[in-house]
């Protein structure tokens, strides 16, 4: 149980730089979640926690002690790959074991904490099998008690889930949830999945080309995004962005005009949430315009609506019917909406 | 640990340095041969290593008794033969192998493939004797038919294994669309085995030009091929290394460059169905 | 054409020629083993069967080859020659070239550069190599004696050819050189076949780099280990071009293998009968080795 820290770490090969320049503490026993898109550098980021890759620049912190020249085995991490990395011609049970056979436990010991492992992630009755003969969701859980068997300092986890069917990564999610709770150790954990993020993160740190976008907690990162990165990558159906200007407080767009409490940007953004709009009729909206497309989710109706040239997607209710071009109103309101600066891509505040 | 990152660099060190006597290793050799084929008679007894280099000996080479351009047109003209029938013959047996089910195949591919495995000696007695009875002994025909058996088997495997790799998808797209199997073959998997067969014919031509054992035992004369003709250099004072090494040149340059020029496939090419 | 007749059409060019090129000699050497046949005694123009040969009165006779082959201690020698050479030679090729594909499968221009390298050898006439070794070897003005001065004087002096020992070691070393690069390649490509996973997880797990080897890297290489053993091992049986060039067989017949030892009697002693006769002896093993190649083959698919 300790924690890691990441301090100026670079990582480039030749002209391409994969990470750069972050700095990042995750605390003891804290669930820290790697959000971006494929490239962004988050994988890199964690391989060299693991010791996989070798920071071109930085320092690597596990608990006190700087590990940058240690090998992989003298760091005391586990890790989940995202293909599970199990061992092909091993069973269940010497999958499991090979992380206490490797350091030394004594034989004695092996049946026993194996055992445990397995009964954690529920495998006790496929001990004797091999990786083939088992499905993707049984496979990930063997790689799961492989981390788990010596109780590491770090657990490292690489896009776990996403080889998974749907249905199957939610009830994992939940798994992982309570398991990490249980175990209290310091996670970190890489994802694309924002929901993924959202839902077992402590903080998240949504990464884009190498820098980390933004820290915080996920309840910050939905509702406080700090810039446009951030604010579009988070939710879903995405918030919706809308470019114009700002003029003394007032935001204007061909088709919408909005007072914020904010002064002047030549070029802004509007944001807004598709929950954090109404649907009403055309002429009692704050803007109006005709309907694009819209979608019946089940327990919502997402309407997207033609603003000109930009398109806002709205959460209605599930009952809420409508036609394809028809006209209809939507109504914002100035507390919901958040403004960023389009050239530099910032949140405005007060 | 601060001997961790010295750890690795005397590890890498001590690898740069493998590495360095590997291709020294396989170098030597060759550069050995090489050198000597420029070397003064009297230099090469002297393991001098610098030299003034001459062109003499191609010379000599090219001139009586040894007459090396008949066995280079010999040596030339039986490979490309044997490679001349063989790719064809091999692609069309390749394709059915590969793309249909026959009666008897498993039988007919393994017969095939085990040909590969029968010493030489035993193809080329039975061969002797009828070449001698037939009165084709010391032809180049001889040698390409004989040669054949070797090259065969390897060619229908390799060129298989590069037909199993293409999809299915396009042809019976084409199929589909109307052409005949064989205009599909005509004109969608020729051109996209092309590199492939290439590739094998190449590796095909370099096995008949590299081969000795049939060309010793069925040419003495008229139809002797360069590997062959080296056993000319044998003479009454000692082996003439000069020119022997002229002569290996000759016989090994043009397979270096062929074999460049198809290296990236080469691996694929042999233990293609072996290692999948 | 509809293509259950085409398919059979196809193969038929292939076979045919398979058929008269190998399988025909295949079976007439066979049939050959059983004739006591002197080459020197048949006219050119006399047909094949009506070679002299002793009659079918006496059943013993027609092993006779065979028997006198049994009996023939030149051709245990032989037999012995070809055992040493083969298990030393596939020993040394496969330890070597798993070495080397290990050291140059990292990536890199350095080592991609040197792997480039690794066809020459196998692309070189074995007849060739066998010339180029015997140069190398020379007594008094070979490489190997400037080099052996150098490194370990006391081999400086001997001459290689002339020692049986020593003749065998040079014998093997060639066959090493002509066949372990193209191998370390073949294993470069079995290398990359390894779950790069397993390995990384190996190494989190905490195995150091050998036992990453020894318990992921290794039993993955399995398959294209067997193939290979078992490919060179095929290889080394038929082995003829270097043993004629680099030593023929010397020093007396200290280096005759088998495919050496028959062609001697085949094209030498003009015995054909005797000679086919221990070439079968030869071909024996062999098919054994082709029917568990067939059998590791055929298990993939």
């Amino acid at each position: 149980m300790a924690s890691v820290t990441l301090e100026n770490i670079t990582k480039s090969w030749g002209s391409v730089t994969a990470v750069n320049n972050i700095s990042l503490s995750v605390r003891d026993q804290e669930f820290l979640v790697l959000l971006g898109p494929s490239g962004c550098g988050k994988t890199t980021t964690m391989r060299m926690i693991a010791g996989l890759e070798e920071p071109t620049k930085g320092d690597v912190f596990i608990g006190e002690q700087r590990v940058n020249d240690e090998l992989p085995k003298d760091r005391d991490v586990a890790m989940v790959f995202q293909n599970y990395g199990l061992y092909p011609h091993m069973s269940v049970y010497e999958n499991i074991r090979y992380p206490l056979k490797v350091r030394r436990v004594p034989k004695s010991e092996h049946a026993e904490q194996v055992r445990r492992a397995a009964e954690k992630v529920r495998l006790e009755q496929l001990l004797d099998r091999r990786p083939r003969e088992l499905s993707g969701g049984q496979r990930q859980r063997v790689a799961l008690a492989r981390a788990i068997v010596r109780t590491p300092t770090v657990f490292l986890m690489d896009e776990p889930l996403s080889n998974l069917d749907a249905k199957l990564r939610v009830s994992m999610r939940a798994e992982l949830k309570h398991l990490q709770h249980e175990l209290r150790i310091t996670t970190v954990y890489v994802t694309h999945d924002q929901i993924e993020a959202m839902t077992l993160a402590d903080r998240v740190a949504v990464m884009d080309h190498g820098i980390i976008s933004q820290l915080d907690t996920p309840e910050n990162i939905y509702n406080d995004p700090t810039n446009l990165f951030v604010a579009g990558f988070i939710g879903s159906p995405a918030m919706n962005l809308i470019p114009g200007t700002l003029q003394q407080g007032q935001f204007q767009h061909p088709h919408l005009s909005i007072l914020t409490g904010l002064g002047d940007c030549q070029q802004a953004t509007l944001g807004v949430r598709p929950e954090d709009l109404e649907l009403t009729q055309s002429e009692n909206g704050t803007c109006s315009g005709s309907v694009y497309s819209f979608e019946l989710t089940g327990e919502s109706t997402l309407v997207t609506v033609q603003l000109g040239d930009d398109l806002l997607t709205v959460r209605g209710p599930k009952e809420f019917r409508i036609g394809i071009d028809e006209a209809v109103g939507v109504r914002l309101v100035s507390e919901k909406c958040y403004l960023f600066d389009s050239a530099t891509k910032q949140r405005l505040r007060v | 640990m601060a001997s961790s990152k010295q750890r690795k660099q005397f590890w890498d060190t001590v690898q740069f340095v493998l590495i360095l006597v590997v291709a020294a290793v396989i170098l030597v050799p060759i550069y050995w041969i090489a050198s000597g084929a420029f070397k003064q008679h009297v230099d090469i007894f002297q393991l001098k290593l610098i030299f003034t280099p001459t062109l003499e000996n191609f010379r000599i080479i090219f001139k009586s008794p040894y007459n090396l351009f008949d066995k280079l047109i010999n040596s030339t003209l039986v490979a490309f033969c044997t490679v001349l029938i063989a790719i064809p013959l091999a692609t069309m047996a390749a394709y059915s192998f590969s793309r249909f089910r026959m009666f008897g195949e498993r039988v007919m591919f393994v017969t095939i493939l085990a040909t590969q495995f029968v010493p030489a000696v035993v193809i080329v007695l039975p061969f002797f004797i009828l070449f001698r009875d037939l009165g084709i002994l010391d032809t180049r025909l001889s040698l390409v038919l004989v040669n054949l058996s070797l090259i065969m088997p390897f060619a229908i495997w390799m060129i298989k294994g590069f037909i199993d790799g293409i999809p299915l998808d396009t042809e019976e797209a084409a199929l589909v669309d109307g052409s005949s199997r064989l205009q599909v073959i005509w004109n969608v998997v020729l051109p996209m085995t092309m590199p492939g067969l290439i590739t094998a014919g190449i590796f095909c031509f370099i096995l008949a030009w590299n081969e000795f054992l049939f060309a010793v035992i069925l040419t003495t004369n008229k139809a002797v091929t360069m590997p062959v003709g080296l056993a000319l250099f044998h003479a009454e004072e000692g082996v003439l290394w000069h020119l022997i090494s002229a002569a290996g040149i000759l016989i090994m340059a043009p397979m270096f460059v062929l074999a460049l020029i198809i290296q990236k496939h080469f691996v694929q090419g042999m233990t293609v169905g072996a290692v999948r | 054409m509809r293509d259950r007749h085409l398919k059979y059409l196809f193969v038929l060019p292939a076979v045919l020629v398979v058929l008269t090129a190998a399988i025909w000699p295949l079976l007439q050497s066979f049939y050959l083993s059983f004739r006591e046949w002197k080459l020197s005694r048949a006219r050119l123009s006399r047909p094949l069967w009506e070679l002299e040969y002793d009659g079918w009165e006496n059943i013993s006779y027609l092993f006779e080859n065979y028997l006198r082959a049994f009996e023939d201690e030149a051709m245990w020698n032989s037999v012995r020659v070809t055992s040493t050479f083969t298990v030393a030679s596939v020993a040394v090729t496969i330890g070597l070239a798993l070495a080397l594909a290990l050291l140059l499968a990292p990536g890199g221009r350095f080592r991609l550069t040197v792997r480039t390298l690794l066809i020459l050898p196998f692309s070189m006439s074995p007849a060739l190599i066998g010339v180029s070794w015997r140069f190398m070897f020379q007594p008094d003005f070979g490489l190997f004696k400037a080099f052996f001065d150098v490194l370990i004087p006391p081999l400086a002096h001997a001459d290689w050819l002339g020692d049986p020992t020593l003749a065998m070691i040079a014998l093997i070393g060639s066959d090493v050189w002509h066949w372990t690069p193209y191998l370390t390649l073949v294993f470069i490509g079995g290398l990359a076949n390894v779950p790069k996973d397993a390995q990384e997880a190996a190494m989190i797990d905490g195995a150091p780099a050998w036992m990453v080897f020894r318990d992921v890297t290794l039993p993955s290489m399995l398959p294209v280990l067997a193939v290979g053993i078992l490919l060179k091992t095929i290889f080394s049986l038929k082995m003829f071009d270097q043993v004629f060039m680099l030593t023929n067989g010397g020093p007396g017949n200290a280096t005759q293998t088998l495919a050496h030892f028959i062609y001697f009697q085949g094209f030498k002693y003009y015995d054909m009968g005797y000679a086919s006769a221990v070439s079968y002896l030869l071909v024996l093993p062999m098919f054994g080795l082709a029917w568990l190649y067939m059998k590791l083959v055929f298990l993939k698919r």
